[in-house]
């Protein structure tokens, strides 16, 4: 197809405004897909996709569409992930398209999530067509649904296409609004062959399947191209689109997307953002890549310590089609061996744990996330530390810098001072407040990530009974006083439950840990202290203390057999036990700790 | 039942359980229901018929009835158990005891007991304090204590057991002592005391779970080290965790002209503090020693030539399987060597004298210093057990962790 006629846009929704709904409406308008192929949600493929209304990888889809004009366009949706999380990966989508359709629930109204995205859509430059979708709801509030539009998000309101993907209304102005309103691609001025990788995926028999928009020149199968970021070279062995299945083409031409495979066996050869082109002439990289950087860490460990090859393998399966997700072998003595992983952010982190339980059945334990910090030394390096474990000795840190994020919550007017209460709490500072419309505000505030790591969205939405809405993008790092709290057991630390903390936050933390870790852990034939200490110096201490007897009273002939049993039992036991500073310490002591944590 | 294999000795000892209470205490797990019906007369019928089938292999040194309460057995119940005893040539044993209620102790029932041979008497007294007797839901008074206690006396039985409990749930130390001084006061030549263990599935079990009171740990050991002081004051010594007896020459109170003769050669008798004291009951220091053992009658445990076996804890289906002639066993397990060794060094720790080196070795095949050597060391090294002389024993506070002691001493993996 000709570059003029051909459309590249993706989508971007806040879950449930009805993305889904209305890609499945654009695959039937067109044609793609007959009725009787329909199944529900074509593009979510995951469960978990589908379960918690979240795209986790892009499922570009090739349509074509006969407008009022008369002439034939392809169009290609992009459908990208919808979490900052993966705002690389996303930006990196949106970079292969030229415009995006903004979906807004006509009754719901903007929420925290897209205000996140539509900035990472205009940072591209791409041409955003607003639609309100479910207009047909009876409580649908068009003109206020416009006013948020102009308000929040300075796009015009009466640009807005009225929808109802449900119903089928206004499917037709949106295919138009489309050809019309998104610029067609146009090729760069390279001076040969030249596309971008925006997203891969693994298929056991293709092996890594490369998604590209062409951006000069044309793709065929039989061709050699060069990955320029992994410098490697490869034969394109097949090029195809997605309707939304995958199908052959003989090429891809510029301004189209599709896939390629190449043989390759290893998706970390293949890297989103990477650029391909001609080896015997390379054109220059596309703009915009970036290694892949995780921004939170945390310990995954089997809870049966048995398991742990067992782990290895499933992480490095569902690594294959998440390049992202970064992990190294760590050992602890609390919970044996297990892995050190990196994600995106807290979403990816969630899904990972998610999937290792459900798709590969482990059972599983997380150490406490921590996020990037960056340490200047006194001697005026430069570190980054993501394991709290391996923090310098404080004596040659000048100064620690903290990963700051801007978060948007969306909540009731009725919750603001619960919400800006819980901000301050966790060391966030008001940016502005909004009022969105007669019922709800929207912060926007600035907030060290370590502080939303845990429950601050758990907590917005109890406070706001499931009204509220919250979402982040990366600020950068900012000084920080930050110290290192271990939990020591008889004087030795437990790694697993070290963290760099807030100097304000340690105390609090360090009694709430050693008061449930003096739960659970069993009384011994000696006195065991529990002990939080920032450096060497002892800010919350419990002592459990020694057992002075274990025996049971009798044991006669025919009590034998069944206490030979039950001490049997206790000795299997304590093999799975684990000595921390000679105090024997159950696993699942640690696990319940980290749990409720 | 086969009589005894070829080349072998009969087993030595006999346990039998009664499994009848008038009133089921608040804090008991064994098996025992109400004597109702005809029942009683079934059992006893079908327990002659058991001690039929085990006879052959069976020429007791000691003999223990346990309960359950076989006191609660009518004088025409125990004529039947006793006459066919006589008849199958049970009755000869160096040390016959029979537990006892003290609600249920008779003149008749003792004389008839004394006269058949039985020479201890184990009374189940548990505390003489009357709120916590109606609190372990017992049925008999303080003052039935003393009165069977001196009517056991008076049909002569020379060699007593008083069984007593602490760490009631409202006993106090004061409670405990007053309890302790005048069973001390009574001379019995033997005491059993426990703490309160909270079984599974029984009321204490539950009212404990329901936070209706909560268990004082360190009570609970001050109790027990005040027993050990005053027992051993008054002239007993302790040779197991939960048991103490006197010596011969020890003059305490009571009459304690005659100590029973020691029988199998591994009782030592004598006065040093590994040695057994003269009245420690050697039917239990059988068990701990690994002697085999024959079991009859509802939930009676047993141990003969490697193999365990355990009846069944119901009393019907166990009259019903004798009825058709054969014993009613609800599991046997081989134990293989090893690991009934490590089994037999375990619970032989119990006893304050431990394992002789040379003794562990006769009973099991196995060397002690060789198999268990790591697990000694760590013992002695905490100061729970030290050797003298010839032998591995725990010391006294060894003893208050011989669980721990215990569970390193076992081998699951030869099971
Ligand atoms: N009434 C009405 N419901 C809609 C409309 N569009 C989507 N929905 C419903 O909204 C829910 C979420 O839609 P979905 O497409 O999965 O949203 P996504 O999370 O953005 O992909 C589903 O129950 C849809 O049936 C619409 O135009 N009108
Ligand atoms: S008398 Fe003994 S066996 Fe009977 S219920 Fe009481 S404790 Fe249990
Ligand atoms: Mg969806």
């Amino acid at each position: 197809m000709d570059a003029a006629h051909i459309r590249n846009f993706s989508i971007i929704a806040h879950i449930d405004h009805g993305k889904t709904t209305l890609s499945d409406r654009l695959l039937h308008r067109t044609g793609t897909v007959a009725t009787r192929d329909m199944e529900d949600q074509l593009l979510d493929a995951m469960d978990l996709e589908r379960e918690r209304g979240i795209t986790i990888k892009a499922h570009p889809v090739t349509m074509l569409y006969r407008a009022k004009n008369g002439e034939t366009y392809e169009l290609n949706l992009i459908d990208t992930p919808g979490h900052v999380d993966f705002a690389y990966e996303v930006s990196r989508s949106l970079s292969a398209c030229e415009g995006a359709l903004l979906i807004v629930d006509a009754a719901q109204g903007v929420e925290a999530q897209t205000v996140a995205n539509v900035h990472l859509a205009m940072k591209q430059g791409l041409h955003i067509i607003p639609v309100i979708n479910k207009i047909d709801l009876p409580h649908a509030n068009i003109p206020q649904a416009r006013q948020q539009l102009e308000d929040i998000l300075a796009i015009p309101g009466d640009e807005a296409i009225l929808a109802s993907a449900k119903e089928g209304i206004g499917i037709e102005d949106i295919l138009e609004a489309i050809v019309a309103r998104i610029p067609a691609p146009k090729p760069t001025d390279a001076p040969s062959f030249q596309a971008l990788i925006f997203d891969s995926y693994f298929d056991t028999y293709k092996g890594v399947v490369i998604l590209v928009r062409v951006t000069k020149g044309e793709l065929r199968a039989g061709m050699q191209v060069k990955l320029l970021h992994s410098g490697r070279t490869v034969e394109v062995k097949e090029v195809g689109s997605f309707n939304p299945k995958p199908y052959t083409r003989d090429r891809l031409e510029v301004g189209e997307t599709g896939y390629i495979t190449a043989n390759i066996k290893s998706p970390r050869e293949v890297k989103v953002g990477d650029t391909i082109t001609d080896p015997r002439n390379p054109s220059a990289e596309l703009p915009g890549f970036q290694e892949i950087h995780p921004m939170v860490f945390s310990g995954i460990y089997p809870i049966n310590t048995a398991d742990y090859e067992q782990l290895k393998v499933s992480v490095a399966k569902l690594q294959l089609n998440d390049s992202a997700l970064t992990y190294q072998t760590e050992s602890s003595v609390a919970l044996g061996f297990g892995l050190r992983c990196g994600f995106l952010g807290l979403l990816h982190m969630e899904i990972v744990q998610e999937r290792l339980r459900r798709e590969f059945d482990m059972d599983i334990i997380a150490t406490y996330p921590s996020v990037v910090y960056r340490v200047l030394m006194t001697d005026r390096t430069e570190k980054e530390v993501d394991n709290p474990a391996f923090l310098p000795d404080v004596t040659y840190i000048e100064t620690i810098f903290e990963p700051i994020v801007k978060a948007f919550v969306i909540c009731p007017g009725d919750n603001i001072g619960d919400i800006m209460a819980l901000i301050s709490e966790k060391r966030g500072e008001i940016r502005h407040t909004e009022t969105l419309d007669a019922r709800r505000v929207m912060l926007t505030c600035k907030i060290p990530l370590n502080e939303i790591l845990i429950d601050f969205h758990d907590r917005i939405k109890s406070i706001t009974r499931g009204y509220g809405s919250m979402d982040y993008e990366p600020e950068g790092h900012e000084a920080s006083d930050m110290v290192k709290l271990d939990m020591m057991v008889n004087g030795e630390v437990m790694e697993a439950f070290s963290a760099l903390v807030h100097r304000t936050k340690a105390e609090a933390r360090g009694r709430t840990l050693a008061a449930k870790l003096k739960e659970v852990i069993p009384r011994q034939q000696f006195q065991v202290a529990i002990q939080a200490a920032i450096g060497g110096k002892i800010i919350a201490r419990e002592t459990v203390s020694a057992l002075r007897k274990d025996v049971t009273a009798k044991c006669y002939g025919g009590d034998i057999s069944r206490k030979r049993k039950l001490l049997e039992k206790q000795k299997e036991g304590k093999k799975r036990m684990k000595s921390v500073g000679s105090v024997e310490i159950p696993q699942e002591a640690f696990v319940e700790v980290l749990k409720t944590n | 039942m086969p009589a005894t294999p070829a080349g072998a000795e009969p087993v030595r000892s006999l346990y039998v359980h009664v499994p009848f209470c008038a009133h089921k205490c608040e804090y008991c797990a064994f098996y025992s229901a109400p004597p109702s019906g005809d029942v009683v007369n079934r059992y006893v019928a079908a327990l002659v018929r058991e001690l039929e089938l085990i006879a052959p292999d069976c020429r007791p040194n000691t003999i223990f009835f346990g309960g359950g309460t076989p006191s609660l057995l009518t004088l025409k119940q125990w004529e039947t158990v006793l006459l066919a005893m006589e008849r199958l040539g049970l009755t000869r044993a160096g040390e016959w005891t029979v537990e006892c209620n003290p609600a249920t102790v008779s003149a008749d029932k003792a004389k008839l007991l004394r006269d058949f041979g039985v020479n201890r008497i184990s009374m189940g007294v548990q505390s003489l304090d009357e709120q916590l007797l109606e609190r372990l839901g017992r049925i008999h008074t303080r003052d039935q204590v003393f009165r069977s206690f001196d009517t056991l006396r008076a049909a002569g039985f020379e060699n007593l057991n008083l069984d007593l409990m602490f760490a009631i749930p409202g006993q106090t130390m004061a409670l405990w002592q007053r309890t302790l001084d005048e069973a001390l006061a009574l001379g019995s030549e033997h005491l059993s005391c426990y703490e309160v263990i909270y079984e599974e599935d029984t009321p204490l079990f539950a009212q404990l779970n329901a936070g209706e009171f909560d268990v004082d740990e360190d009570l609970a050991c001050d109790l027990y080290d005040a027993l050990i002081d005053r027992s051993s004051a008054a002239g007993f010594r302790q040779y197991e965790i939960a048991n103490f007896a006197r010596d011969r020459r020890s003059n305490g109170q009571g009459p304690m002209t005659k100590a029973p003769e020691p029988q199998a050669g591994e009782l030592v008798i004598g006065n040093g503090p590994l040695d057994l004291p003269t009245f420690a009951c050697r039917h239990n220091v059988g068990y701990w020693r690994g002697l085999d053992s024959y079991g009859c009658g509802p939930s009676a445990s047993e141990y003969v030539r490697g193999l365990r076996a355990k009846n069944w804890s119901n009393t019907t289906l166990y009259c019903e399987q004798l009825e058709k002639g054969r014993r009613a066993k609800e599991m046997a397990e081989a134990l293989p060597p090893l690991g009934r060794a490590g089994e037999l060094a375990a619970f032989g720790l119990r006893m304050n004298r431990g394992w002789g080196f040379a003794e562990f070795t006769v009973r099991t095949g196995f060397d002690l210093r060789a198999g268990w050597q790591s697990e000694m060391g760590d013992l002695i090294r905490c100061g729970w057990a030290a050797v003298t002389g010839d032998r591995f024993h725990l010391t006294r506070a060894g003893l208050r962790f011989a669980d721990s002691a215990a569970e390193r001493f076992l081998r699951p993996e030869a099971l």
